[in-house]
């Protein structure tokens, strides 16, 4: 069948690819439009220097490791969330989740008098079996995954009042390390979020394992018919999402010095709306990790930063929801211009040297 | 004065979408007193052509032109003023009204000023119905008639505005033998009375029986203006596929000798069987049947997808009991589904994603990470072996066409180099040319010696393609046909009629 597309050239952009003749410009743009997240990015960076130039002290040593603490917990929550998002579901536990462990944590070190790190693996542990009732849930009865952990979101917020209804003090050294302790610097809770970021980025991008996940969000049937175990993988992404509840529970039980958690009331938002702005489709099939911890990492310095220029609690709110506006608009735009140009070409430049032209008389 | 004269000229008419030219027409007259039909594949220049005389689309350059008025374009209203009416293939009638109701919409026949004078709105009603031949009564609401009566009404309502050009855009394609012919004697009328009359249709034996002149459209060009003489249906199809369709007849039989590659023996599950089934390597075997025989689900069974209650399978002789669709594709057994945007494809993932979708643990290195450059190589083999037409491997499903996307399902499955393939209506809604093109995938595949089963609708196809049609009606297995037995009475009686024996 003869064809009209011979060309591998996308008509926008193949020129300035191969010339540069297409102006910076639109080669920028077409930078945006690929890749959203170098936008969110760039907020964080503005919005940091903004805070910086109104209160110099916002840049400090000390700022800066609180800043990462902060950064820690919203940002590993967010990373959890956001592979529930991919699979097309959703996980509203995690903030009432991560109170609950963050009182677990202190409860079992303390109170059980178990070791440290036997503690951490205990409530990690504890974190996935929890997210694996909602897989359980969602896959074997076929609940709505918004259904089920809005149920285990109010069940655990009793739980932690039950489990200890005074705060119970931390003392060990280790367990206070977390947050108190730095490496060249570096609060160990940054380190903890480096790490699982770049394992989730490893997952997600790198293996059979993340395709998958991003396939059972695009498409579940397809994803079926196509031999993806795709109840498994829908519980392996709740495991892994209640697991990091219980790392940040860790993180916040360290931070506060004891097993109470009020100040963790409204995560599960924090971590939902980090992975909105950081570009995961909230229909699923859509999202990366650097879009999650930038958009986490913008929630965090608007946060922080609104207070360090002593901002009335309530307009530091209204930002945020006026944040959140401007990425669900911007997502949208972006999303209308490539459904209106018919193409979403990422990496135009290397695929163009290396794709065929799949011709008639490629192959016999 | 039904149908005032004069010719439609339209001159150096052109339309691009971006970079695709998806018309261009340098000139073409349609003359009053004529029919002219319109054919071509889907995504030939049809419908831009049609939104281009009716006004629904602006051209980029050239005019249109009734009786030497020039139409300004991408006006619709413009359009009717100089007597355009099209009736598409939609029935944008208003379900809740009435019969009269909607053949007069926005009209007031009669005297009086504020109330509706129902008795000259029966009599205009009554007569633009007799001009297609319809009885319903007036009172009736259009959402309670048969979907043919409603396109005679919608017909009958076009006729009404006393159109110039008549544009009858598939008018057939929801209609009986009995109510076409009504169809096709309604556009000969309306061109015997002055009008120009355009018609688009997708049955050959319609086109040639309707038209004076037959106007072929392939990739945008006018390429054919035939008169019915010469218009015979393969020099149709020629002009608007470009090049000649394989000839299906050289079917090619497996090796007698050739090894089972299934064997299912009182197959069972909900709704379906006991069923008995045999399929040699290099084999193609026809599933016919009405909807509902369970046709689909005898394929989602093999594979699988819908548990099997009882009897046993064997796949190249080894026991087969697949408890997913993941054992199924272990195994060796791959599905390209009825409905490829619900059931086959990513459609916002990249093509890269699609194409290696059920290999991603072939291609991981350890089984488990996949670097980049093997993805996007094995994607590229992909695309290129099922003949996938696209730009980069990193444009989305959805930017394809019908057939490319069928295409790039079925590269998947090569891929996986399957014994067993079911095939799930395998050719549904792509065009001609398309069609001939996976056609030419299956006989490839075929004759690597993979067994398929094909189950579809269209006859025509399975007659063409398979080796052997077994029908089935109300979960079961009626009759089995060998190629040399193949006819289409037998098989659509088989279909239909309770224990028919071949």
């Amino acid at each position: 069948m003869s064809t009209t597309s011979g060309s591998v050239q996308t008509p926008e952009s193949g020129g300035a690819v191969t010339t540069g003749g297409g102006g910076t410009l639109a080669r920028l743009r077409r930078i945006f439009v690929d890749t959203p997240e170098i936008g969110i990015v760039l907020a964080v960076f503005v919005a940091f220097a903004i805070f910086t130039a109104k209160n110099s002290d916002f840049a400090s040593g000390a700022e800066l490791q609180n800043l990462g603490v902060d950064l820690a917990g919203f940002a590993i929550l967010a990373i959890g969330e956001s592979f529930c998002i991919i699979t097309g579901g959703i996980d509203l536990s995690v903030g009432s989740l991560t109170a609950f462990f963050a009182v677990a944590a202190a409860w079992v070190n303390v109170t059980a008098h178990v070791p440290v790190f036997l503690t951490f693996v205990i409530i990690i542990l504890g974190g996935a079996l929890w997210g694996m009732c909602h897989g359980l849930l969602i896959t074997r009865l076929g609940v709505a995954p918004f259904v089920v952990t809005l149920v285990t979101f109010i069940f655990a917020a009793g739980a932690d009042q039950a489990l200890a209804p005074n705060p119970i003090p931390i003392t060990s050294t280790v367990f206070l390390s977390i947050v108190g302790s730095t490496v060249a610097g570096v609060p160990i809770a940054v380190i903890v979020l480096l790490v699982i970021a770049l394992v989730a980025w490893f997952v997600l991008e790198r293996t059979y394992l993340g395709r998958q996940i991003y396939a059972v969000g695009g498409n579940r049937e397809a994803a079926r018919l196509a031999g993806i175990p795709t109840s498994r993988r829908i519980l392996l992404v709740y495991m892994i999402s209640g697991s990091c509840a219980g790392v940040v529970g860790i993180i916040v039980a360290s931070h506060l010095t004891s097993g109470t958690a009020d100040s963790v009331s409204g995560w599960e938002l924090i971590a939902i709306a980090s992975c909105v702005i950081g570009g995961v489709s909230l229909i699923g099939g859509q999202g990366r990790i650097i879009g999650v911890v930038a958009g986490a990492a913008l929630l965090v310095v608007l946060q922080d930063g609104l207070v360090a220029v002593n901002v009335n609690a309530y307009y530091q709110q209204m930002v945020v929801g006026a944040v959140l506006l401007v990425a669900i608009v911007i997502d949208r735009l972006r999303i209308i211009r490539l459904e209106r140009s018919g193409k979403r070409v990422r990496r135009v430049a290397e695929v163009k040297a290396t794709t065929p032209v799949p011709a008639q008389d490629a192959t016999p | 004065m039904a149908g005032a004269g004069g010719d439609l000229v339209l001159t150096g008419v052109r339309k691009t979408y971006g970079p695709v030219t998806v018309l261009d027409v340098p000139a073409l007259v349609f003359r009053g007193g004529e029919v002219v039909a319109l054919v071509g594949e889907n995504g030939a220049g049809k419908s831009t052509m049609m939104g281009i005389i009716a006004g629904a689309v602006q051209p980029d350059a050239g005019t249109v032109a009734v009786a030497g008025q020039e139409l300004s374009g991408g006006d619709t209203h413009a359009a009717q003023e100089l007597g355009i009416t099209m009736v598409s293939q939609e029935f944008p009638l208003v379900g809740q009204l009435s019969v009269a109701e909607n053949l007069l919409l926005g009209q007031r026949p009669g005297k009086r000023r504020v109330l509706v004078d129902w008795r000259a709105m029966d009599d205009a009603a009554r007569s633009m119905l007799k001009r297609v031949g319809l009885d319903v009564p007036l009172r009736r609401r259009v959402d309670s008639l048969a979907v043919a009566q409603r396109q005679l009404i919608e017909i009958a309502k076009a006729l009404g505005r006393e159109p110039r050009v008549l544009i009858l855009d598939e008018p057939t394609s929801a209609l009986g033998p009995t109510e076409s012919d009504r169809v096709l004697q309604i556009a000969r009328t309306h061109a015997a009375a002055g009008g120009v009359v355009i018609f688009v249709g997708h049955r050959l034996n319609e086109v040639r029986q309707v038209a004076d002149r037959i106007v072929v459209l392939r990739n945008g060009r006018l390429v054919a203006d035939l008169t019915p003489e010469d218009a015979t249906e393969d020099r149709i199809v020629r002009e608007m596929v470009g090049h000649e369709l394989a000839n299906a007849d050289e079917l090619q039989r497996p090796e007698a000798d050739a090894a089972l590659v299934l064997e299912a023996r009182e197959l069972e599950a909900e709704g379906l069987g006991p069923i008995d089934l045999e399929v040699k390597a290099g084999e193609v075997v026809g599933v016919a049947g009405l909807m509902g025989s369970g046709r689909s689900r005898l394929l989602h069974v093999l594979m699988g997808s819908i548990p099997s209650t009882g009897g046993v399978m064997s796949l190249t002789g080894k026991a087969y009991k697949p408890r997913d669709v993941a054992d199924a594709v272990r195994a060796g057994v791959a599905l390209v589904p009825e409905d490829r945007k619900v059931q086959g494809l990513l459609v916002d993932s990249s093509l890269r994603w699609n194409g290696t979708l059920v290999i991603l643990r072939r291609i991981a290195r350890s089984r488990v990470m996949l670097t980049p450059r093997a993805d996007r190589a094995k994607s590229r083999e992909i695309i290129e072996s099922a003949r996938v037409v696209c730009q980069t491997t990193e444009q989305p499903a959805r930017s394809l066409s019908g057939g490319n996307q069928q295409r790039l399902i079925f590269g998947r499955w090569m891929a996986a180099r399957p014994h067993l393939l079911l095939l799930d209506e395998p050719t549904r809604g792509v065009d001609v040319g398309a069609k001939a093109e996976i056609y030419r995938l299956i006989d490839e595949q075929r004759r690597q010696g993979m067994g398929i089963v094909a189950a579809s609708s269209e006859l025509e196809e399975l007659l063409s393609i398979c080796h052997r049609i077994v029908v089935m009606r109300n979960g079961m297995i009626t009759a089995e046909f060998d190629r040399s037995e193949f006819s289409k009475e037998a098989i659509i009686a088989a279909a239909a009629v309770d224990r028919v024996t071949a």
